[in-house]
């Protein structure tokens, strides 16, 4: 069975000379369809670095990176932007919605990119807020959100475009205890009711207790792998 | 339209930057076409100076009289010719004129003058003489009414009523004559080398003076609409334009005018220009400021898979509806303030530019154009502006942008 992520050899240099820093450092690892998994680590370690190779925001200097068994090390321009549409959900630690839009608006948003019909796209928003337990705020923008309720929409966002993975940087960062706690249920749901596929990268105590895998990166290379 | 709504939407997230945007563009377009307006408005009193002063707005000359004004090549059935321009639709009046070159003298000195013999009458449907008297009376058909310049009066030291003798000699038999006039008016056109050359007395006076009974040399003519006067599909060009007779509009008659005219064109292309680069450097700031702002953002959208066309398709956009919005006040803007300087006119003092005299006020001319075309220059050139903004934000690199904002 093809392994829904699989890296091999994957490094990345920031830097030249002496100064050079290796924020990767020759990492393989594989991840299966319907994963809950947190790349763990201290600052630095590379935790980033391996998720935005992953999800096609940077380019290794050296090994391969295959999504569903495409090589997205390869891709560039508009090819490698249609992949991460279609393929992969970004849940970033400050939100990051677009404040102008609303709620539903921000989750339509990359629907709209896909092409989707705006009948099925409002079908689709509303879904979405209803997995995640916004119904009713569909217009509110994000100002008008709390954290918490605004990483739920980012995580909607996410979701929206029918990823085969979600990755969520340092996504409980920004936000209280409860309400991360309370996130990371939905998340834990989604993944358990859904088999999304989910990829942490975190050094909260939260998800490292819920992950099912936990994948300890230092120095840029695989330290120990864990699984709960 | 959730691109739309975006583009829109995002306008607003500064609102001070944006107004200042508009204020920046909407003056812009205020400033083109108050200055348009200014332009055409020069312009029009330039032509108006130099048709309705004298030159009329067309002429019919007798052929070659205009070469060196021979006085023997003349129109011998002008009356014929006025008779079918006076009732030509098109045509608001025309004169008959004799133009011979004489001395006029006083008891106190002498002086070369080109002698007008006009008719009184039609003459003040074509030309600004009676306008020009600012002492004395004009011409009324009495015999020996004579009108001088200032200048020449001043040279020929002589008051309304003194004696003035002119010599010149037939056009025919080329005998001396000599004929003597009372300075009936004094005029004043502003150019010198008309207030100081120009003698005017009766035609009829003329014709026998000169011995050119029942002909002129030239007939200027006013149109009821000046704007036709270089349109060469009118009949006069048609039918005067032979081997007896030419006729023309003011800018063949006047060709330095012409290139006058292109070179006030081209001018206003210029500052034109200017402006809208100003302008658009303002624009590409304003630009820049809104992208480095969202940069974060822009990281975000490419994140989830906007391609680099849609984000150049939405910087674009956001740069269409500040052109609409900047646009919406520059027209308002420049409506109003051009209606005041129509209505009241720009205070230019008195000057004078290749002879001709513009004098007083100048009133601006509002054009449809102004408000049609310049604000599509305006959007289009905002757009241009916000290209390389545009493809800036385009080239973010996801990674990079994420954590800048961080």
């Amino acid at each position: 069975m093809i392994p829904l992520i699989n890296t091999v050899a994957l490094s990345r240099f920031f830097g030249t000379g002496e100064a050079m820093v290796k924020a990767l450092d020759e990492v393989s690892l594989s991840i299966e369809p319907g994963e809950f998994t947190a790349i763990v680590g201290p600052s630095g370690s590379g935790k980033s670095t391996l998720l935005h190779l992953i999800g096609g925001l940077d380019k290794p200097d050296s090994g391969t990176v295959a999504l569903n068994g495409t090589n997205i090390a390869d891709m560039s321009g508009n090819k490698l932007s249609d992949f991460r549409r279609d393929n992969i959900g970004f849940v970033f630690q400050a939100y990051n919605l677009i404040p102008v839009l609303s709620a539903a608006e921000n989750i339509e948003y990359i629907m709209l990119l896909q092409g989707i019909t705006a009948v099925k796209r409002r079908i689709r928003v509303k879904e979405m807020l209803d997995i995640v337990g916004l119904a009713g705020m569909e217009n509110r923008r994000p100002a008008q959100l709390s954290g918490g309720q605004q990483q739920r929409v980012a995580v909607a966002r996410a979701m929206a475009s029918n990823p085969s993975i979600i990755l969520a940087d340092e996504p409980t960062a920004n936000l209280d205890s409860k309400t991360g706690i309370s996130l990371l249920n939905v998340m834990k749901d989604l993944n358990q009711n859904r088999n999304m596929t989910f990829v942490f990268s975190t050094h909260d105590q939260k998800i490292i207790e819920r992950a099912r895998r936990l994948v300890y990166l230092r120095d840029g290379k695989i330290e120990k792998e864990e699984t709960q | 339209m959730l691109i739309l709504r975006l583009a829109w939407r995002n306008l607003f997230r500064n609102i001070r930057r944006t107004v200042l945007t508009c204020m920046l563009i909407a003056s812009s377009l205020l400033t083109i076409i108050l200055m348009d307006g200014v332009m055409l408005g020069m312009i029009d009193v330039m032509i108006g100076s130099l048709t309705h002063t004298l030159e009329g707005e067309a002429q019919i000359n007798s052929r070659g009289f205009r070469d060196d004004f021979e006085p023997s090549i003349r129109i011998n059935n002008y009356r014929e010719i006025q008779n079918e321009l006076v009732h030509d639709p098109v045509v608001r009046g025309a004169s008959a004129r004799i133009i011979v070159g004489a001395m006029i003298a006083s008891s106190y000195n002498s002086a070369g003058a080109l002698v007008y013999g006009v008719d009184a009458a039609s003459e003040k449907d074509v030309s600004k003489i009676e306008e020009a008297v600012y002492a004395g009376h004009f011409l009324s058909g009495q015999e020996r009414e004579i009108l001088l310049g200032r200048p020449m009066a001043e040279l020929l030291e002589v008051e309304l009523g003194d004696r003035l003798v002119l010599t010149s000699s037939t056009v025919d038999s080329k005998e001396i004559v000599q004929e003597l006039f009372r300075l009936s008016g004094l005029f004043e056109f502003g150019p010198e080398t008309l207030d100081e050359n120009l003698i005017f007395i009766n035609l009829d006076k003329a014709q026998s003076l000169f011995e050119l009974t029942g002909a002129a040399h030239q007939i200027a003519i006013r149109f009821n609409r000046p704007e036709m006067a270089n349109d060469p599909t009118l009949n006069i060009y048609k039918s005067f334009n032979n081997d007896q007779t030419e006729a023309n509009g003011w800018l063949a008659l006047q060709p330095t005018m012409g290139a006058m005219l292109e070179m006030t064109g081209y001018s206003t292309l210029i500052v034109g220009g200017i402006l809208f680069l100003l302008a658009s450097l303002g624009i590409i700031n304003s630009m820049f400021m809104s992208i480095y702002e969202r940069i974060y953002e822009f990281g975000v959208i490419k994140s989830v898979g906007t391609r680099p066309a849609e984000i150049i398709k939405l910087i674009l956009t956001e740069a269409f509806f500040l052109a609409l919005i900047s646009c919406f006040f520059g027209i308002i803007l420049g409506y109003f303030v051009s209606s005041y300087f129509s209505t009241n006119g720009i205070p230019m003092g008195r000057m004078e530019m290749s002879g001709i005299v513009l004098d007083g006020n100048m009133n601006t001319i509002l054009e449809p154009y102004q408000f049609i075309n310049f604000p599509i220059y305006v959007t289009l050139l905002t757009l241009i502006a916000a290209i390389y903004p545009a493809l800036f934000a385009s080239k973010i690199v996801p990674t990079e942008a994420l954590q800048k904002a961080l």
